[in-house]
């Protein structure tokens, strides 16, 4: 038996692992680690399957899954800070910064057996640019795409846009046949046909999708697996059970409480800490008083401890957040390390406020997700000792979405994660107030920041770029419209014969990397 | 009864998932959607209507029997309904069996030692389980039979009929032990009734078979009430699909209306409430037919 040295991560979430791209190498390497060809991968998560259908779906469960059917114009680094070739091998922006020009590869099949040509890919990029798709805003910088030969894609911007490479590589704008191949796009999302590693076996809705391997892939000798089963298993204890049971090779989001034993374990099953882009916030709906009130949003701030946090609900699986921007992006302004837990700085910010001797309030929590509750309690204890009461309200998923999209709530948890690797989006996303969420829903509105992302986005100069995106998340910090509470990583648990499983920030899994030892 | 039931059924469902707060176009869009995109979903999924038009609308179909399209998967609900159907089916036949086959058994030794150790050795394990919830049973089972033992698969349906018998088969045993307490305990009292009723010792006294007396006068006499147990537990079975399919992993209705509500999916919610309903009904419907077989009273009316 070959000997598995898992280097990093069996570490855990030091700082080293939030500092990025040099800290991490592969995850688990043999000693003599020649990947042996065949096998079927069993994968079980939570998240279902909505859609093969590139462009209509929006959710990290789909997005994953599809991404191993289709292929993209580029591919983001494993680090998440920049782009590497995909279907296209070159790329350039003109000298004017309008339009930028795409060499596709070759050789490159999809699994039906038929050339991928640049026809394909402007029919792809128009399809995708419809604002109407969940994903459509993403492609707002583009005015038209060329097709000057077949090998050659140009994309002309409506302003020069900096961002462009890293938007060629999300899913989105995943590469299909020219007009679905001559099937509707109904038929098309039933039997998709795409040029990455993989293709849809079967599907049955609600229970997960087998993937098989495409023998007209492009990448030759890969993927070395026959076949990749995704399951739909909502219950994280029945998960971890089938991964126990030899059902299942990799789990999908153990449970943080199950970290620390399955770090001890070093039996059939080992955890996997990778890097992700995901930052969890509080956020305060700022059209509200008292919360329209910075000094009020700074005191509750100054309440949380986020250590606390750290180990209650990541079992030390992460590091307390200060911008809002991940570690993870080359944006990331590491000088800022968020208010400090301090009774008495949260005493005199509710001085300086409207509501100095304190206030009623209501922090909405999720049913169902302990972890929200939790946090609240812990933040509703530290709260009435300045003289702020606070009430937990839980809502069900839809109802408490519909209470934030509708500003009808104080304060809630939310998330994000990125889908490219350029900052551009989560720098809209978490700031801009017309950046898709009116900043996650807390309505926060400064026109500096949404100036400044504006003329970051036109920048060619990345340190131009980041000198910008460092002033906008100093402003947001001195408001906070929501408290950064942690940057944590994305967990799984796997097979110990299970090799090269290395999740990128954004989420791709490259199962087209990965082998099983018989 | 089948009419008011179904129409009841679906108008609640009906009215729940229109007035609970959440709606389907935010839920499918996601966050980044802008309100513009919702707004045109919703028109595009009538959700823009008068909810008394859309209750019209919904009638309408009703009665044609459009069940409509699933809104998260864009896919006809009688293509879905057709896949998860039959596991929940197999699911709750099977529970019934199992539980027929240990309640039986159990009652009989009981009644026969009626306030003896064993007796009092049944009843208390009987209690034990009526006290246990379902999940722990579940979890308890899939760590001793699925891991340890690796006797049963962890969780799943499998893809064969064979597989999907042994894959349910902790599920269904976890079902069945929670109706055996209430189904054997009410035969256990039906059966010692008839134990000591005139007919039993006439029986007797005439000189039949040991097995004769049991099978035909007491057994048959007192699973009369046993029955009507059994229906109302079985029904009972719908709602505790929902608990064992989760935990399970099974792709059963249980986990199709849970998905449903948690998507505002509802075409989904509606139609899965109703085969519900459709099933109750069935289950008393093959009630009254066995009563027939059993009770040669109910056949002369």
């Amino acid at each position: 038996m070959k000997k598995l040295v898992c280097a990093k991560s069996f570490l855990g979430v030091t700082t080293a692992l939030l500092l990025g791209a040099s800290a991490f190498s592969p995850t688990c390497v043999l000693a003599d680690d020649t990947p042996q060809a065949g096998g079927d991968l069993v994968m079980v998560r939570s998240a279902p399957i909505q859609s093969f259908m590139p462009t209509l779906v929006a959710e990290n469960g789909s997005i994953w899954a599809l991404e191993e059917v289709f292929d993209t114009l580029l591919l983001p680094t494993e680090d998440g800070k920049g782009v590497q070739p995909g279907l296209a091998t070159e790329w350039k922006q003109s000298d004017d910064g309008l339009e930028w020009t795409f060499k596709l590869r070759s050789d490159v099949k999809f699994s039906d057996g038929t050339p991928m040509t640049s026809k394909d890919v402007k029919f792809s990029l128009d399809q995708a640019s419809n604002e109407a798709n969940p994903f459509g805003f993403i492609n707002a910088a583009i005015a038209e795409v060329k097709t000057p030969d077949a090998e050659t894609v140009v994309v002309r911007t409506k302003a020069p846009f900096a961002p462009l490479p890293s938007v060629m590589a999300i899913f989105s704008n995943s590469i299909v046949p020219d007009n679905y191949g001559g099937k509707s796009a109904e038929e098309f999302a039933k039997a998709p046909v795409g040029t990455g590693p993989f293709k849809l076996a079967e599907r049955t809705i609600g229970v997960g999708a087998r993937l098989v391997r495409n023998t007209e892939y492009w990448q030759k000798g890969k993927p070395y697996l026959d076949s990749i089963s995704i399951n739909e298993v909502a219950d994280g204890n029945t998960r971890a059970n089938q991964l126990m049971g030899g059902q299942a090779q990799i789990n999908e989001f153990p449970a943080y409480s199950s970290t620390q034993a399955l770090r001890a374990a070093g039996g059939d099953v080992t955890l996997g800490v990778f890097p992700s882009s995901r930052v969890d916030f509080l956020a305060f709906n700022t059209t509200k008083a008292p919360f329209d009130d910075a000094h009020v949003r700074r005191a509750i701030a100054s309440l949380i401890d986020r250590q606390a946090l750290i180990k209650v609900i990541l079992f030390g699986n992460g590091e307390p957040a200060g911008a809002y921007m991940s570690p993870s992006s080359w944006s990331h302004n590491a000088d800022i390390k968020g208010l400090p837990f301090d009774l008495d700085a949260a005493k005199k910010e509710l001085a300086q406020s409207n509501v100095p001797d304190g206030f009623s309030a209501t922090i909405s929590v999720e049913s169902g997700d302990s972890d929200q509750a939790t946090m609240a309690q812990i933040i509703l204890a530290q709260a009435a000792k300045i003289g702020i009461k606070l009430a937990i309200q839980v809502l069900d998923p839809a109802a408490l979405d519909e209470a934030r999209q509708a500003a009808n709530f104080d304060m809630a948890f939310t998330y994000n994660t990125t889908d490219i690797v350029d900052p551009d989006e989560i720098i809209r996303f978490a700031g801009v107030y017309d950046g898709g969420s009116h900043v996650q829903y807390s309505f926060y509105n400064n026109k500096e920041i949404a100036e400044k992302a504006e003329q970051a986005a036109t920048l060619g100069e990345q340190d131009a770029r980041k000198k910008l995106y460092d002033e906008i998340q100093a402003l947001w910090d001195k408001d906070q419209p929501m408290v950064p509470l942690y940057y944590s990583p994305e967990i799984y648990s796997f097979s110990t014969n299970v090799h090269g499983f290395h999740p990128y920030v954004t989420g791709n899994y490259n199962l087209s990397n990965v082998w099983l030892s018989h | 009864m089948l009419v008011p039931v179904v129409l009841g059924t679906a108008t609640l469902t009906f009215l729940l998932m229109h007035l609970s707060p959440g709606d389907p176009a935010r839920t499918y869009l996601g966050e980044h959607a802008t309100p513009e995109a919702i707004a045109a979903l919703r028109q595009q999924w009538g959700l823009d209507q008068p909810l008394l038009i859309q209750y019209l609308h919904f009638l309408r179909d009703l009665v044609t029997g459009e069940l409509g399209q699933s809104m998260f998967f864009h896919e006809p609900i009688a293509d879905l309904l057709a896949t998860r159907l039959p596991p929940t089916l197999l699911l709750m036949l099977m529970s019934a069996l199992l539980s027929l086959i240990i309640a039986v058994p159990l009652a009989a030794w009981s009644a026969v030692r009626n306030s003896g150790l064993s007796d009092t050795l049944v009843r208390t394990f009987t209690a034990v389980f009526q006290g246990t919830p379902i999940f722990f049973v579940a979890t308890v089972f899939i760590v001793l039979f699925g891991i340890r033992l690796k006797i049963f698969p962890v969780a799943g349906y499998g893809n064969t009929p064979w597989e999907h018998v042994v894959s349910l088969f902790l599920p269904s045993l976890a079902l069945a032990l929670g109706i055996v307490p209430v189904l054997m305990r009410s035969l256990r009292t039906a059966l010692i009734d008839a134990l000591n009723s005139e007919y039993v010792s006439f029986a007797r006294a005439k000189g039949l078979l040991h097995r004769t007396v049991w099978l035909h006068y007491a057994l048959r006499n007192a699973s009369i009430s046993g029955l009507s147990v059994l229906s109302i537990q079985v029904s009972y079975l719908a709602g505790g699909t929902l608990v064992v399919e989760n935990v399970f992993a099974i792709p059963g209705m249980g986990t199709f209306l849970m998905k449903g509500i948690l998507n505002r999916d509802f075409p989904i919610v509606q139609a899965s409430a109703l085969v519900f309903a459709l099933l109750v009904i069935l289950v008393y419907l093959l009630t009254d037919v066995a009563y027939k077989l059993l009770d040669p009273r109910v056949r002369l009316k």
